[in-house]
């Protein structure tokens, strides 16, 4: 890096001690030695900022699938067959009919439960339990949706995602608790309370909200009011004036979240926006004219025009509400008093506690946010992608377990999230294709996945691959968990 | 003769930093010669490269005259090179000769089975120390346990282990930094008979007063750089303080007389526990008044750090109570503190005083953050806290790359400089300082005691905790003194002297005379506390 640094007269103006170990060199050196003079700062251009945070999981990637090559190659005794298994793998997640939306309906849950994952540890805490809460999201979510079928959409749909999110809330809150009151490492007691949701949902599937006049064993159909609509069903739903207002009022929603989060970041001293700064309703009208636009216009060009037109689609609307979690958590985590707190709960507890933030209160929220996302990703696979529509005894997954994989690949950022589980859910997608294409057993996948995580969690595996430099600044990710210790 | 360690031209660069630049070091033998620079002038990069720990990108390094290459500490050993580090290389479980022998077991009976395997002989190795112990005159009992030594003995241990290895050249890591004035008076003592049986010492410092009293020769580094050597005859303690800082520093801290005014803090028999539930803070009275500094002295881990957080609300006050400003905050919760008008300096600047991983930006409102301006509602308003990091980076010259820069990659003096800032930018009624210029270079500590003093003249009350003697004595208007967890006295600073202080830091006060008569014993006594220190 040429960040380096020297004052006007040619000396080094800070200097590094420079760590005590001699195997401090990539942490503690990079950590005390920094850099220089103010213009420096301009001079790194915004593509390089955006280009070295994205290096290391790139360059993880490729060697993951290098070395994929080579076990393929290995196993298979053929070089055609990697190009083959390669070819089906690509083909089969985007190419194909329907590759490109069926890797998309992988990407939803792989989001929110990422997402789960990745508040957690910027608390600093480690939810390994996203799969259980991913279980009692679900069955919340299908008991709600099944109670009546009286209810219309616009009150049934939010409110079945709010028990699924309630549900994977309080799983996850409890081992908060445990943790804040009594020190229990949270990675012990959600992975014991994820044995406890498993056998907990089978149950309640398999007794209480079975379905009796099924033949397998299932929970009751959810209402239809209360599913998640497919994108292409939507173009029916929109002409229900009930159903229309309740898209109105999440695109209205958004407006103003949006607006708002625009002016906020304007400068103070900026004069012009002082003006719009000072106008809290600037927001609201522009939430109510996009919600009375959609409101009349939507309907009008679903019936005119409709991208989505493939009765088969299962892409449902949970890819949008995926991306809209992405921003929540980005903006709760970024730009609030919450965030900032659980961060420095998560960053450093001592300096927490000195500051006045309670940290029993956040780590039990921190659970509860994650636990949240992760109930809401049970949610969305059964009211938007079961085919029954309901919550059969053998469900998912594996989805959460290789969510923690995603949160890392995407370095708990909001952002990274969305790219990482989209490339999760291309290779859940595509395996099937790649074993059908080369004969290749799509358990290979999950060898690249694991891949992928090592060089991840140990980039100077990757740098020393690539004979690539420690980086200048410290390596300041999130501290992941902080020992057993709690 | 060639002297017994010279180094020629060392260049180490760390990326971004040029650490040491072309640095040339000798070492005569039976000489100590004092090295001596602000932190970050590359005094410990130069000892780890000849202690081998670091490999220098350029230079050479002669011992006798032969030039040697260092591949690990190993290397540097069987040269005769042997280091004391500042902070304890000592496993507290085990005795002194268990300690000593680590690495370089002496073995009876070894068998050839199991990879050599075979039993300790401790005797031989026990028989050794107290040899070298006795022609040294260190007094280390050889089968005491590390844990039940005070800091002083650990740091002797370290040197017989030093020695043990035959080292003939020993690096002293800032030595002092952990011991009462009169420990230290002693450690000269054993350095000064060390060099007289042929070993030479480099022993590094950044006290003045210290160089003095035992340095044979000074030299003095800067950024990366040896500024000069000088004989201890031919300096003065401002010239060296000019070479190191490069530029003229005012040792005494000026101020005027204080006002004192209403009393701010009022501590009534206060009872803390420390992490190990011993009592820590034993019933301690006290009361800090506005507009005066009250400093308290003492060994490190005395109580004074369990004193600190049971006034923040960090720690839970077992007996007593806190009044501050009348209202009695003895339960009250740290952010209720906060919120009464403290301002706490911490201690230990990594653990509690910043989020290491954070913009300063961010650091600088870390107490504030959820209080308008910087907040609107639950949302923070990031220009708002920009305007108020800048405004701090120019008031307290920070110096940053940018606001966004992490706290983690400033130096240390830097980021105490934005802890400093960030406690006296709130209207403060009682500063809380503990240890506020630790491990910091002259050209901060004069800026933070400056502060301080200004925020006394402001009409804070100031309750200043230090270990260092210079900065309790150059600041207080009181000076009150502790051990064991107890206020033995509280003087007048204008009346206190370093001596008197000295022996109450020990322990002793003048209703048992006879323990002044052998300086050792009160020494050693603070037995619970150094063994504190030694954890640090």
């Amino acid at each position: 890096m040429s960040s380096a640094v020297s004052t006007p007269h040619g000396r080094p103006r800070r200097r590094s001690q420079a760590g005590r170990s001699p195997s401090g060199a990539t942490t503690k050196a990079g950590g005390s030695a920094q850099a220089g003079r103010p213009g420096d700062r301009q001079g790194a251009s915004w593509l390089r900022r955006l280009a070295s945070p994205l290096a290391m999981p790139a360059l993880a990637l490729a060697t993951a699938f290098l070395i994929g090559a080579v076990i393929i190659w290995i196993t298979s005794g053929s070089l055609t067959t990697v190009f083959e298994a390669y070819s089906g793998l690509v083909r089969g997640a985007f190419i194909k009919q329907r590759g490109f939306s069926e890797t998309l309906v992988a990407t939803i849950p792989y989001v929110f439960l990422a997402l789960g994952v990745s508040v957690g540890f910027k608390a600093g805490l480690f939810n390994i339990g996203v799969e259980g809460q991913f279980y009692i999201g679900a069955i919340s979510a299908a008991w709600v949706g099944q109670l009546t079928h009286g209810l219309p959409a616009i009150i049934h749909v939010p409110l079945a995602v709010a028990a699924g999110a309630v549900g994977g809330a309080i799983w996850a809150a409890i081992p908060g608790y445990l943790k804040a009151r009594t020190g229990a490492h949270e990675v012990i007691n959600t992975i014991m309370m994820n044995y406890i949701a498993f056998r907990l949902t089978e149950y309640l599937i398999s007794w209480p909200l079975k379905d009796k006049l099924a033949t397998a064993v299932q929970t009751q159909r959810v209402s239809p009011n209360a599913e998640l609509w497919t994108l292409y069903g939507m173009r029916e739903r929109l002409q229900n004036p009930l159903d229309a207002l309740l898209v109105a009022l999440v695109l209205g929603l958004s407006a103003w979240f949006l607006v708002h989060l625009w002016m906020r970041r304007r400068t103070s001293d900026e004069a012009g926006l002082s003006f719009f700064r000072r106008r809290s309703s600037i927001p609201w009208i522009a939430a109510l004219a996009v919600a009375l636009v959609s409101f009349f216009l939507l309907p009008l060009l679903a019936r005119a025009w409709w991208p989505f037109g493939d009765p088969y689609g299962r892409l449902h609307v949970g890819l949008f509400m995926s991306v809209m979690a992405a921003f929540v958590v980005w903006w709760l985590l970024w730009q609030t008093t919450i965030g900032f707190e659980m961060r420095t709960v998560g960053a450093n507890p001592g300096a927490a506690r000195y500051a006045g933030v309670r940290i029993s209160r956040n780590i039990v929220l921190a659970m509860a946010i994650s636990g949240a996302l992760a109930g809401i990703a049970g949610t969305v696979e059964v009211l938007g992608v079961s085919i029954c529509r309901c919550l059969p005894l053998f469900f998912s997954s594996g989805y959460g377990f290789e969510s923690i994989a995603i949160a890392l690949l995407g370095k708990n950022n909001p952002l990274g999230i969305l790219a990482s589980a989209f490339l999760f859910g291309a290779l859940r997608n595509g395996a099937d294709l790649m074993e059908l294409n080369s004969g290749v057993s799509k358990y290979v996948i999950t060898i690249i996945q694991a891949l992928v995580l090592l060089f991840v969690a140990a980039p100077s595996i990757v740098r020393w691959v690539y004979r690539m430099k420690p980086p200048a600044g410290a390596e300041q990710e999130a501290p992941l968990t902080r020992g057993w210790g709690g | 003769m060639a002297p017994v360690l010279q180094a020629t031209g060392i260049t180490k660069r760390f990326p971004g930093v040029l650490a040491n630049d072309h640095v040339n070091f000798t070492l005569e033998r039976g000489e100590i010669h004092a090295l001596l620079g602000e932190n970050g002038a590359g005094k410990s990069t130069l000892m780890n490269i000849l202690y081998g720990l670091y490999d220098p990108d350029e230079g050479e390094i002669q011992v006798d005259g032969k030039a040697i290459r260092l591949s690990g500490p190993h290397d540097a050993i069987d040269h005769g090179i042997g280091m004391v580090h500042q902070h304890f290389m000592l496993v507290p479980p085990l005795t002194v000769t268990e300690n000593i022998m680590l690495g370089q077991e002496s073995l009876v009976g070894r068998t050839r089975a199991l990879g050599g395997l075979a039993v300790l002989d401790r005797r031989v190795a026990a028989a050794r120390i107290q040899d070298l112990s006795q022609q040294y005159g260190l007094q280390v009992d050889a089968n005491a346990y590390i844990k039940d030594l005070p800091v002083g003995a650990q740091q002797r241990v370290e040197i017989v282990k030093a020695l043990y290895r035959q080292a003939d050249i020993l690096i002293l890591d800032e030595p002092t930094a952990v011991l009462t004035p009169q420990e230290a008076d002693e450690l000269f003592v054993i350095m000064r008979s060390m060099v007289k049986q042929g070993k030479s010492i480099i022993f590094i410092t950044h006290k003045l007063r210290e160089v003095f009293a035992v340095a044979d020769r000074i030299s003095v580094m800067r950024a990366g750089q040896m500024v000069g050597s000088v004989k201890p005859a031919e300096a003065t303690r401002e010239l060296l303080a000019l070479m190191m800082v490069g530029r003229k520093v005012i040792l005494q801290v000026d101020k005027v007389a204080a006002n004192p005014g209403e009393p701010v803090l009022r501590l009534e028999d206060l009872c803390v526990l420390d992490d190990r539930r011993h009592m820590a803070v034993d019933g301690v009275s006290l009361e800090a008044r506005a507009g005066e500094i009250l400093g308290i002295a003492g060994v490190q881990g005395n109580g004074q750090t369990e004193l600190v957080e049971a006034l923040t609300g960090l720690r839970k006050v077992e007996e007593g109570r806190v009044l501050l400003l009348g209202e009695d905050t003895t339960h009250a919760r740290p952010r209720e503190i906060i919120e009464a008008g403290v301002a706490h300096v911490p201690e230990d600047r990594h653990k509690h005083g910043l989020v290491l991983s954070f913009p300063i930006r961010d650091n600088f409102v870390l107490c504030t953050y959820y209080r308008s301006p910087f907040a609107d509602g639950i949302e923070l308003d990031y220009p708002q806290m920009a305007d108020e990091a800048e405004r701090l980076v120019r008031l307290f010259d920070v110096r940053t790359p940018s606001i966004e820069t992490s706290a983690g990659s400033l130096s240390g003096g830097n980021q105490q400089k934005v802890i400093v800032a960030r406690e006296l930018s709130r209207s403060v009624k009682l500063l809380i300082a503990n240890q506020p210029t630790r491990g910091l270079d002259v050209g901060s500590i004069e800026f933070i005691h400056r502060r301080i003093v200004d925020a006394r003249d402001k009409g804070s009350a100031v309750l200043l905790v230090s270990a260092e003697l210079d900065e309790i004595m150059s600041l207080s208007d009181r000076i009150a003194v502790m051990y064991k967890g107890r206020i033995l006295a509280t003087l007048d600073a204008q009346e206190a002297t370093r001596e008197q202080l000295g022996l109450l830091m020990a322990g002793v006060t003048s209703s048992e005379p006879e323990r002044v008569v052998d300086p050792r014993q009160g020494a050693e006594d603070p037995r619970k506390g150094s063994e504190e220190g030694a954890h640090v």
